[in-house]
């Protein structure tokens, strides 16, 4: 160690030295005084302080209970909301599965399904009517329900009735007296479909001697009556059995259709071969005895061959030929001999034309050959077709028919000399597609006194 | 040494904006090339004017339309056979089962064949009220 460095260190202790003992030696400094003022001052502070933090405290104190209650609360908002969308999720739920369970709108019914089915149709006629030199009256004309009965794909069995209300008579049948209301079973058949182009129809089947019997009478006549001839000359069902059905030729909808049938025929009033004892709707099979038998030997054949050829929609031509032949008397001794050309034309949705020439021929012991001929020619033309656009005007149809009957039975007489002509002016009102008024005026020209001019207006509906 | 290292930072910082400009064209042209091409080349052989049409492009001069044959449809035939005799009735006022049973007695009635039975009755089914 040099001289330098001791030097320095002897000069160092001895301030160390000098400095304990001048501090030991010090006397001990006073504190600072402090005032009252000041002591009250930082007292209060102090209490001020200290009531501020207790105020902090129980505000603290205070909010820590009130998150507590909103903690709480959303707690039970929470629960609450769950519970509603768990209701929500079940209503959804619920809806999809009653959505699924309904039916669905508009689909066709599987056939499978839907096997037998039963329906009425039909039509109802209620008449007011005014004959030349007679009061007027009003009339039910008809009630004619067809009852339909689908069993399966193939089969149905169809049945259609008559009923009509007439003035019955006093007992000494000298005047009208009280009604009495006949029921009359107009058709009653079992189609049976075989094929596509074959059916086979028996029971008391409507006969296809022309198309008005089958496909013109009631609501689908748009004239209230029938046209003469056809009442009069022809039967209109027979009891038997019948094959028929449509052919088409080519695609353009041309059809060629066929109707064979065979039936009990017409008969004899009373069994013998005078000519005013035809009777055109008895012979039913069974007698009024019980017996099950025809009333003559051989049944009667018929058929009717037809061609339809449509032009386009709602224009088209059809054209048939039909007739019948076979025993009428007992004996078997006479033919009752029936024909009748048909033909219908339609040249757009507004004009139809349609008619019919029939002709009657039998055998009698007391007339010889019975010869009648009848026939009907009919035009409608919806005045629609006029584009006029006016209410009414477009639900009108004027209607004309002008139709003969040659050879009609008189039995005043015993003779087949009523010949009688008629022209028919009238309308229909289609106040729906099924609910028609129609109106005509008959100008008649008869040797038969009992046809007479008369006014018919006519509510009808086809249901 | 401070003025090569300079240069050197200034070469690789141009480098990478061409790089990025160049990534970011080639993308852009990609995307732009995916819409279809709605002009189509004319066809050398044709003496008509160009068209636009894919149809015309793809016919070949050999092809040769089949034979169509036409068949009646349910609502033709509907509208040809179901007013003949009374007014229109419409497909709504049945349900499909009642049409069976009315089209069944209508064939019947008219002498209907059975297939262009069955398609109106198909149509009316189609249309029914239920």
């Amino acid at each position: 160690m040099n001289k330098q460095t001791m030097k320095t260190r002897r000069w160092m202790f001895g301030l160390v030295t000098a400095g304990c003992a001048l501090w030991l030696a010090a006397p001990l400094q006073a504190p600072a005084e402090v005032t009252d003022d000041a002591f009250n001052a930082l007292r209060d502070t102090v209490q001020k302080l200290s009531e501020q933090v207790q105020g902090l405290q129980q505000s603290n104190i205070i909010q820590q209970q009130t998150h507590e209650k909103d903690v709480e609360q959303i707690q039970q908002l929470q629960e609450k909301l769950a519970e509603t969308q768990q209701i929500a999720t079940n209503a959804e739920q619920k809806s999809i599965e009653a959505a699924q369970a309904q039916p669905p709108a508009r689909q066709p019914i599987d056939e499978a399904t839907v096997n037998h089915n039963f329906m009425i149709l039909g039509d109802a006629e209620f008449q007011y009517a005014k004959a030349a030199g007679q009061h007027g009256a009003f009339v039910q004309a008809d009630f004619a329900p067809i009852f339909l009965y689908r069993g399966g794909d193939k089969i149905l069995f169809e049945a259609g009735f008559d009923t009509t209300l007439q003035n019955g008579q006093n007992d000494a049948g000298t005047h009208d007296s009280g009604s009495s209301t006949s029921f009359d079973l107009s058709f009653a058949q079992l189609d049976y479909v075989m094929n596509d182009y074959m059916t086979l129809c028996v029971g008391d089947i409507l006969l296809p001697l022309g198309t008005y019997t089958e496909r013109g009478a009631g609501w689908l006549n748009k004239m209230p009556d029938d046209p003469l001839a056809v009442d009069a000359l022809i039967p209109g069902s027979g009891i038997g059995a019948e094959l028929q059905g449509g052919i088409p030729l080519g695609d353009s909808g041309k059809l060629l259709n066929y109707q064979v049938y065979g039936v009990n025929g017409p008969s004899s009033m009373d069994g013998t071969g005078s000519a005013g004892q035809l009777d055109l709707g008895g012979n039913v099979g069974i007698q009024s005895s019980g017996m099950t038998a025809n009333l003559h030997g051989h049944p009667t054949g018929g058929a009717r061959i037809g061609l339809f050829m449509p032009f386009k929609p709602h224009y088209d031509l059809e054209l048939g030929v039909s007739g019948q032949s076979g025993e009428w008397d007992d004996m078997g001794s006479h033919l009752y001999t029936a024909g009748v050309l048909d033909a219908a034309l339609h040249l757009g949705p507004s004009f139809e034309a349609k008619g019919e020439y029939i002709m009657a021929r039998y055998g009698s012991d007391d007339h010889g050959l019975v010869n009648q001929q009848g026939w009907f020619v009919q035009a409608a033309y919806k005045l629609a077709g006029l584009n006029l656009e006016l209410p009414v005007i477009n639900n009108l149809e004027l209607v004309g028919r002008y139709d003969s009957l040659h050879g009609a039975y008189d039995s005043n007489n015993d003779a087949f000399d009523f010949n009688t002509r008629r022209c028919t002016a009238g309308f229909v009102y289609y106040i729906t597609n099924t609910l028609l008024f129609e109106g005509d005026y008959e100008f008649l020209r008869s040797t038969d006194p009992s046809q007479v001019d008369q006014l018919i207006l006519q509510l009808s509906y086809g249901f | 040494m401070n003025a090569s290292k300079q240069l050197k930072t200034l070469v690789q910082t141009t480098f990478a904006t061409l790089s990025a400009i160049v990534m970011i064209s080639g993308l852009a042209s990609k995307l732009y090339s995916a819409e279809p091409n709605a002009a189509a080349p004319p066809n050398p052989d044709s003496a008509s004017s160009p068209t636009n049409s894919v149809a015309s492009q793809a016919k070949t001069p050999d092809a040769k339309p089949a034979a169509v044959k036409k068949q009646l449809t349910g609502a033709e035939l509907y509208s040809m056979h179901c007013n003949r005799c009374h007014p229109e009735r419409y497909p709504t006022e049945r349900t499909a089962a009642q049409w069976k049973t009315i089209m069944l007695h209508m064939q019947v009635r008219v002498n209907l064949p059975g297939d262009q039975a069955r398609l109106i009755l198909q149509f009316l089914q189609e249309n029914s009220g239920r």
